[in-house]
């Protein structure tokens, strides 16, 4: 059985009881962290974040409709939703990254990751808006297939696909000064 | 939202399994699970017969008792401690 196939077998027994749920907190609980701590970067916080998105989970359950696509990106998406929340009343947010997260988009865009490479992109990034950084995270800090981009953001994965080109290729724009 | 990036040299310190583990409580999830559950189908006072009738029955009382106080007033007037006739 492939995993989202396992998942929705998990997520129908945990529909059917609540308390099965166990095996998809603990199957998911590391990922889920790791995913809110690339943003919180806060062990506390991420922490609190963490739970209340398993609890929002728990809740909707029953409005979840197993799809064969991983139950992963649906609990990223209430994750998404509670950074959201945390970060509701700053009209502007510091995201800190390293020079090995980024690797994957430098080299997409063609930079080799020296120095001044990364501060450029540094900046290019800080230039995109709320939708087009929510996709270059997941897709290239995240590292998830278009598939869980698409879903986490709630639509095709064609259009995830083109959307992601245009905003890399907003990215090479953007950099070309700094080239 | 915007985002302001900023990328420091080198990779991140790595979150271990155990560290992440540390934080994992199942018990306090299902505790909350069935808290908020109950607050979620708690029916308002108003839906519930018995309570509702206590309501109405507070309500009756809070009028019958305006209006005792009402006519009372209207029967002795207080005098006017000036003692001018208006």
């Amino acid at each position: 059985m492939t995993k989202a196939g396992d998942d929705d077998a998990l997520v129908r027994a945990a529909q059917a009881d609540p308390r099965r749920f166990g095996i998809l907190y603990e199957r998911y609980f590391n990922d889920v962290f790791r995913f809110l701590h690339r943003r919180a970067r806060h062990r506390e916080i991420t922490a609190d974040l963490t739970q209340q998105t398993f609890l929002k989970a728990m809740l909707a359950l029953p409005r979840y409709q197993p799809r064969g696509l991983p139950f992963r990106a649906w609990l990223y998406r209430i994750a998404l939703n509670e950074i959201r929340m945390y970060w509701r009343r700053r009209s502007e947010v510091t995201v800190d990254l390293h020079a090995l997260e980024v690797m994957p988009l430098a080299e997409e865009i063609g930079l080799d990751g020296r120095e001044e490479d990364l501060a450029g992109l540094a900046r290019a990034l800080s230039r995109l808006n709320d939708a087009q950084s929510r996709l270059i995270e997941l897709r290239y800090f995240d590292g998830l297939p278009f598939a869980e981009v698409a879903q986490v953001i709630g639509i095709g994965e064609d259009a995830a696909k083109m959307r992601t080109h245009r905003v890399l290729a907003t990215l090479r724009q953007y950099l070309v000064p700094h080239k | 939202m915007k985002r302001h990036y900023r990328i420091a040299p080198g990779a991140p310190q790595p979150l271990t399994d155990a560290e992440i583990a540390a934080h994992r409580d199942g018990k306090r999830l299902m505790f909350n699970y069935h808290r908020a559950l109950h607050r979620m189908h708690r029916r308002p006072l108003y839906r519930d017969p018995k309570s509702f009738l206590a309501l109405l029955l507070i309500v009756l009382l809070a009028y019958l008792l305006s209006e005792s106080a009402q006519k009372k007033r209207e029967e002795h007037p207080i005098p006017d401690p000036t003692g001018q006739q208006p």
